[in-house]
C-alpha cells in the first residue's frame, strides 16, 4: 500500500511539475507587449505526415529567422511555438485552443493537411486568431450556406483548381484517354480526383469509371492495382498520391511496361526524382514553386547548408505565410483582430515565392494564382508552362 | 479555462470509452483491437442521424448505441465462440474493415475528407455525466451475478464452464456492454470535436485504450479510470517538448508496465468499505510510528 | 486467373513471410503479439540506410548494417521492455502492452532523425524487372523471395539442430521445465530475441527496396501478424504458410473485388476460416494461454 502511495504521489509531483513548467515558459512569452509577437505553428509534427508539417514548419522557422535578422517587426522579434497535432483531430483541436487561449498567439501558420484545418474551423469562429493555412478541401474554409468561416484562410490553390488545372494541361498536350489511382483513405488524394475527372470529361476526354482505382493506406500490390488501367493503354494516368506512394506506383506502372504518361499531383517535385533514381520521363506535375530559377535554387542550396533540409515547395509555402503574415502585422499592429483580418481579406498580388497572391475575401481562399507545370527530362525537372484555373 | 474545461470534456469522454474496455478486457480477458471501430459506429452513425435526417440528439445517441449493439451482436457471435487469440485477431480485422467502408461510402460519410457539419452538442456537464453514469453501470455490472461470472471465465474458462457457467453467453454479454458504452463515448466525440474522419479510429487507438487499464490496473475499475486520466491527460500536459513528446510519454508508461505490473491501483478499488480500510490501515501505521517514536 | 496475379500474390507473401517469422518467433517463446517489431524494422531500414547505403556501400553491407542493428535494439529492448515481466511471470498481456509501446517509442526516434526529409535507397540493381513470356517480375521480388528461403532453411536449421535452437524449442514449450533442466531461460529468451530482431533487420531493408523508406513503414506489422495468428499461434512453419496465403487472398481479392471491399471480404474469410478450423493452418494444439 505503501508503495503504491509513493508512487501515485511521485506521478501526481511529475505531473504538476511539468504542468507548472509548462504554462509558465509560454506565458512569459505570450504577452504581446514584451518586445516578441507570438506566432503558432500547428502542424503535424509527428504522425504518418509529419514529413509534410515538418517542411512547412521548417519553412515558415526560416521566414521568421530572416525577418528577425533584419529588426523584426518594428524592432519586436517574432516568436513561433510549434504544436504538433500528432495527424490527429483530437490532439489539433487542444493544440488549436492552447494556442489561441492560453500563449494568445496572434496568427497560426495552419497545417497542410485538411483533416485537421476541419478539425479545428467550427472553434475557430470563437475565437480572433486567424488561421493562415493550406488545406485544399473548400470545406476547410467555407460554411454550408457558401460564407467563408472568418478565421480560416488557405494560401494555395484549393483541390478544385489544382485538379482542373492537371487536366486542362493533359487535355491541352493531346491527352485523350485516362485512367486514376489514387488512395481512397487520404482526404487530399479524394479531393483531386473529382474535379480532374469532371474537367478531363467537360473538355472530352475520356475517364472510365472502372479506370479508376482506388488503394488503402497499407495496400502494397500496386501491380495488381494498375494491371486494369495498363491493359486499357491509356494516353495517361492521373496519380494524385504522396510522395512514397508516387514512387511505387510510377515504379509498378514502368515495370508493367506502361509508356504513357503519369500526372502527378504536388509531391513528385524533387526529391521524387532522385528517390526514383531513374528516368522519370512521362512523369508531369503541378507544383507550387518554380525550383529551376537560379534564386530558389540558391535558397533551397543555403536551406540544406544550414538546416539539412531539403526545401520542398510545401517548405516555400510555410515561408509565404509568414512573410504575409509579418507583412500583415507590420502595416496593421497586433491589437486589433479584426483589421488583421480585413488586411488578410484583401491580399492582392502579393509576390511570394509561391506566386502572386490573391486572397478572395468571399471565399478566403488564393484568387485565379498561378501553378507550375513540370516534367522530368531523365532526373532533372523541366518547367513546362504557368497555368491557372 | 477554456482549454482545461477542452481537455477534461475529452478526458471524460475516453474515460467513457475505457469503461467499456475495462468490461471486456478487465473483467472477462478479452482482448479487442477493433473496440475504436464501435467508437466509429456510434460517431457516424449518430452525426448521420442528426445532419442528414435531421434527428434530435438524444434520439440520435440512442439509435446510434443500438445500431452499434445489433453489429456488436453480428460481429460477436461468432467471435466468443473463438479461442481467445483469436479474438484480437478478428477485431482488428472488423476494424480495418469498418475503416474501409467508411471511406468507401463518400456520399453518407464524407469519405477521406471526414464527415463535417455536425453541430456542437456534448459540453462538459454531458460529458461528466455520462462518465458518471458509465462507471456507474460498469461497477454495477462488475458486483453484479453477470461480472462474478466474467471474472470466473477469466480465470480459468474450462472451469467456469464445469461449473455450469454458459461461457459464449457471459462473452456475449460483456462484449455487448462494452460496446454500448464505446458507442455511446462514440456519439459525445463527435458532438464535441463536431468533425470526425476514419483515420481516427484505427487499432492503435483500441490498443491505447487497453494500455490505459493496463497502466490502473486491470483488475480494478478505479484503476482503469484513473489511468485514462493520466494518460491521455499527459500528452498535453507533455506539448512542449513537441516532437520529443511521444518518446518521453513511451518510456514513462513503460516504467510503469515494468516497476507496477499491476497497475497503478492493483486490485483496488475505491468504495467507502476500502476507504474506511484503507484509512484504518494508515492510522494504524501511524500509531505504530509513534510507538516506535516514544521507544527510542 | 492470370500468371501474373499469382506472381504479384507471391511477392506481397513473401514479403509477409519475412515479417511473420520474426513476430511468430516470438510468439513462439513469449506468448506474446510483439507489436514493436514493426517499428524495428524501420528503425533497422534506416539505420541501414544512414551508415551503408547513404555512403554508396551496396547491398550486402546495407542489410548487414540492418540486421546488426535489429538485433542488438530487440536485444536493448528485451532488457528495457520485457525483462522485468518475463521475471515477474505476468501474464503475455503485460508483453502485448510493453511492445506497443516500445513501437512508438522507436517511431517516435525516427521521425525525430528523418525529420521532413524523404529517402529512398539508391537502386541495388540494374535491371528492375525480369520479364519471362509476359509476366513481369521485379528483381527486388525475386531477390526477397530467394532471401527469405534461404533465412528460413538457416533458422529451420539452428531450431531444429543446433544446441541453442533446442533450448528455444524447450523453453518455448515449458519455460518452468526447461529452467529445471538446466537451460538458462533468459539466456535463451536473449538468444530469441536477437534472432528476431535481425530478421527485422532483414524484413526492414526488403520493405525499404519495395515501398521507400517512411517512418510508419512499419505498420505492416499488422500483416505479420494476422498471418502468424492465421497460421496457428506460435508455429513458424504455419506463419509462413498463413503469410503466403494472405498475400495470394489479398492479390486475388483486390483484382477482383477492388482495394476498397478487400479488407471487408479478408475480414469475413477470416472470421469463417477461424470458425472451421479453430486451430489454425499448423494446428499444433497449444495449450490455451492468454
Amino acid at each position: 500500500m505503501k508503495k503504491v502511495l509513493a508512487f501515485l504521489m511521485a506521478i501526481a509531483m511529475g505531473l504538476s511539475a511539468t504542468a507548472c513548467s509548462s504554462p509558465s515558459t509560454s506565458s512569459g512569452s505570450s504577452s504581446n507587449q514584451g518586445g516578441e509577437i507570438l506566432i503558432g505553428c500547428l502542424q503535424d509534427v509527428t504522425g504518418p505526415t509529419s514529413s509534410l508539417g515538418q517542411m512547412v514548419q521548417a519553412g515558415a522557422q526560416w521566414a521568421v529567422d530572416e525577418i528577425n535578422e533584419n529588426g523584426g517587426i518594428d524592432g519586436k522579434k517574432i516568436k513561433m511555438n510549434s504544436y504538433d497535432t500528432k495527424g490527429d483531430v483530437t490532439e489539433a483541436v487542444n493544440a488549436f485552443t492552447k494556442a489561441v487561449t492560453v500563449d494568445k498567439v496572434s496568427v497560426i501558420v495552419g497545417p497542410p493537411v485538411a483533416n485537421i484545418a476541419l478539425a479545428i474551423k467550427e472553434i475557430s469562429e470563437q475565437y480572433d486568431v486567424p488561421v493562415m493555412g493550406l488545406a485544399m478541401d473548400k470545406n476547410a474554409q467555407l460554411k454550408q450556406d457558401g460564407t467563408p468561416y472568418k478565421n480560416m484562410f488557405t494560401f494555395q490553390p484549393n483541390a478544385d483548381q489544382q485538379g482542373a488545372i492537371m487536366a486542362k494541361y493533359a487535355i491541352e498536350n493531346g491527352f485523350k484517354s485516362f485512367g486514376a489511382i489514387y488512395n481512397e483513405s487520404n482526404s487530399y488524394s479524394t479531393s483531386l480526383l473529382a474535379p480532374f475527372v469532371q474537367t478531363v470529361e467537360g473538355a472530352g476526354g475520356t475517364i472510365p469509371k472502372n479506370l479508376q482505382v482506388a488503394y488503402n493506406a497499407n495496400d502494397t500490390d500496386f501491380k495488381t492495382l494498375l494491371s486494369p488501367i495498363v491493359k486499357a493503354n491509356v494516353d495517361a494516368i492521373f496519380v494524385p498520391n504522396y510522395t512514397k506512394d508516387l514512387v511505387n506506383i510510377t515504379t509498378a506502372a514502368r515495370a508493367l511496361g506502361y509508356e504513357g504518361a503519369l500526372i502527378c499531383g504536388l509531391d513528385a517535385c524533387p526529391p521524387f526524382n532522385t528517390m526514383m533514381g531513374t528516368s522519370c520521363d512521362g512523369v508531369y506535375y503541378i507544383n507550387n514553386i518554380d525550383d529551376t530559377t537560379q534564386a530558389l535554387q540558391d535558397m533551397i542550396k543555403t536551406v540544406k547548408e544550414k538546416t539539412g533540409v531539403e526545401a520542398t515547395n510545401k517548405f516555400f509555402l510555410g515561408y509565404d505565410i509568414v512573410n504575409i503574415a509579418a507583412k500583415v502585422l507590420k502595416e496593421n499592429g497586433t491589437s486589433d483582430p479584426a483589421k488583421i483580418r480585413t488586411a488578410l481579406e484583401n491580399i492582392t498580388d502579393y509576390a511570394g515565392m509561391t506566386g502572386n497572391i490573391s486572397i478572395d475575401p468571399k471565399t478566403h481562399m488564393t484568387k485565379s494564382m498561378e501553378m507550375f507545370m513540370f516534367t522530368y527530362e531523365g532526373t532533372t525537372p523541366k518547367f513546362l508552362q504557368k497555368f491557372a484555373a | 479555462m477554456t482549454l482545461y474545461l477542452s481537455i477534461l470534456t475529452q478526458i471524460l469522454i475516453t474515460v467513457v470509452a475505457v469503461c467499456g474496455v475495462y468490461v471486456l478486457t478487465g473483467l472477462t480477458g478479452m482482448f479487442s483491437l477493433g473496440q475504436a471501430a464501435f467508437m466509429a459506429v456510434g460517431s457516424y452513425a449518430s452525426g448521420i442521424l442528426v445532419v442528414k435526417c435531421g434527428f434530435p440528439f438524444w434520439l440520435a445517441c440512442i439509435l446510434a448505441v443500438l445500431i452499434a449493439v445489433v453489429i456488436g451482436y453480428l460481429v460477436g457471435f461468432p467471435t466468443v465462440r473463438l479461442r481467445r487469440d483469436y479474438i484480437s485477431l478478428v477485431t482488428l480485422g472488423f476494424g480495418e474493415a469498418i475503416t474501409a467502408l467508411l471511406n468507401r461510402a463518400t456520399k453518407l460519410t464524407g469519405g477521406a475528407s471526414g464527415f463535417i457539419g455536425i453541430p456542437r452538442k456534448t459540453t462538459f456537464l454531458l460529458a461528466l455525466v455520462s462518465a458518471i453514469a458509465a462507471i456507474a453501470i460498469v461497477s454495477w455490472f462488475k458486483t453484479s451475478k453477470y461480472g462474478r461470472q466474467c471474472i470466473a471465465v477469466r480465470g480459468d474458462e474450462l472451469a467456469a464452464k464445469a461449473m455450469g457457467i454458459n461461457v459464449p453467453k457471459i462473452k456475449m454479454n460483456a462484449f455487448l456492454l462494452s460496446v454500448a458504452v464505446t458507442a455511446f463515448s462514440g456519439c459525445l466525440y463527435a458532438f464535441f470535436i463536431t468533425y470526425v474522419d476514419p483515420t481516427i479510429f484505427g487499432w492503435k487507438k483500441s490498443a491505447d485504450w487497453v494500455i490505459m487499464v493496463f497502466f490502473g490496473g486491470v483488475n480494478s475499475l478505479t484503476g482503469s479510470v484513473v489511468g485514462a486520466f493520466i494518460l491521455s491527460g499527459l500528452p498535453e500536459v507533455l506539448r512542449s517538448l513537441d516532437q520529443y513528446r511521444s518518446i518521453i510519454y513511451a518510456i514513462l508508461v513503460l516504467l510503469i508496465i515494468n516497476f507496477k505490473p499491476s497497475g497503478i491501483f492493483g486490485e483496488w478499488e475505491l468504495s467507502p468499505r476500502n476507504l474506511k480500510a484503507l484509512g484504518e490501515k494508515l492510522a494504524k501505521r501511524s500509531r505504530k510510528e509513534e510507538k516506535t517514536d516514544g521507544a527510542a | 486467373m492470370s500468371l501474373q496475379i499469382i506472381v504479384n500474390g507471391l511477392a506481397t507473401g513473401s514479403v509477409y513471410a519475412l515479417i511473420a517469422t520474426g513476430f511468430s518467433l516470438i510468439f513462439n517463446v513469449l506468448k506474446f503479439s510483439n507489436f514493436s517489431h514493426g517499428a524495428l524494422m524501420t528503425l533497422s531500414a534506416f539505420s541501414g540506410y544512414f551508415v551503408a547505403a547513404q555512403s554508396g556501400l551496396g547491398l550486402v553491407p546495407t542489410i548487414l548494417v540492418a540486421v546488426v542493428t535489429g538485433a542488438l535494439v530487440a536485444l536493448a529492448g528485451e532488457f528495457v521492455a520485457f525483462r522485468r515481466i518475463t521475471l515477474n511471470n505476468s501474464s503475455p498481456v503485460y508483453f502485448f502492452v510493453s511492445s506497443i509501446t516500445l513501437g512508438t517509442m522507436f517511431e517516435g526516434i525516427i521521425t525525430v532523425k528523418v525529420g521532413a526529409n524523404f529517402y529512398n535507397y539508391p537502386q541495388f540493381f540494374q535491371n528492375s524487372t525480369i520479364k519471362f513470356g509476359g509476366v513481369v517480375i521485379s528483381t527486388s521480388d525475386l531477390l526477397m523471395f530467394f532471401c527469405s528461403v534461404i533465412t528460413l532453411l538457416i533458422l529451420a536449421y539452428i531450431l531444429q539442430k543446433t544446441r541453442q535452437g533446442r533450448g528455444l524449442r524447450s523453453v518455448s514449450f515449458d519455460r518452468d521445465t526447461a529452467s529445471l533442466m538446466g537451460i538458462n531461460v533468459t539466456r535463451t529468451i536473449q538468444f530469441t530475441f536477437i534472432v528476431s530482431g535481425a530478421l527485422a533487420g532483414l524484413a526492414g531493408v526488403f520493405l525499404g527496396i519495395n515501398y521507400t523508406l517512411y517512418p510508419t513503414l512499419g505498420s505492416l506489422v499488422v500483416k505479420g501478424f494476422i498471418a502468424s495468428v492465421i497460421g496457428g499461434l506460435g508455429s513458424l512453419t504455419g506463419a509462413i504458410i498463413g503469410a503466403v496465403l494472405l498475400g495470394f487472398m489479398e492479390t486475388i481479392l483486390i483484382s477482383l473485388v477492388g482495394s476498397g471491399y478487400t479488407p471487408v471480404f479478408t475480414f469475413l474469410l477470416m472470421l469463417v476460416f477461424l470458425l472451421v478450423r479453430p486451430s489454425g493452418i499448423a494446428g499444433s494444439n497449444i495449450q490455451e494461454k492468454a
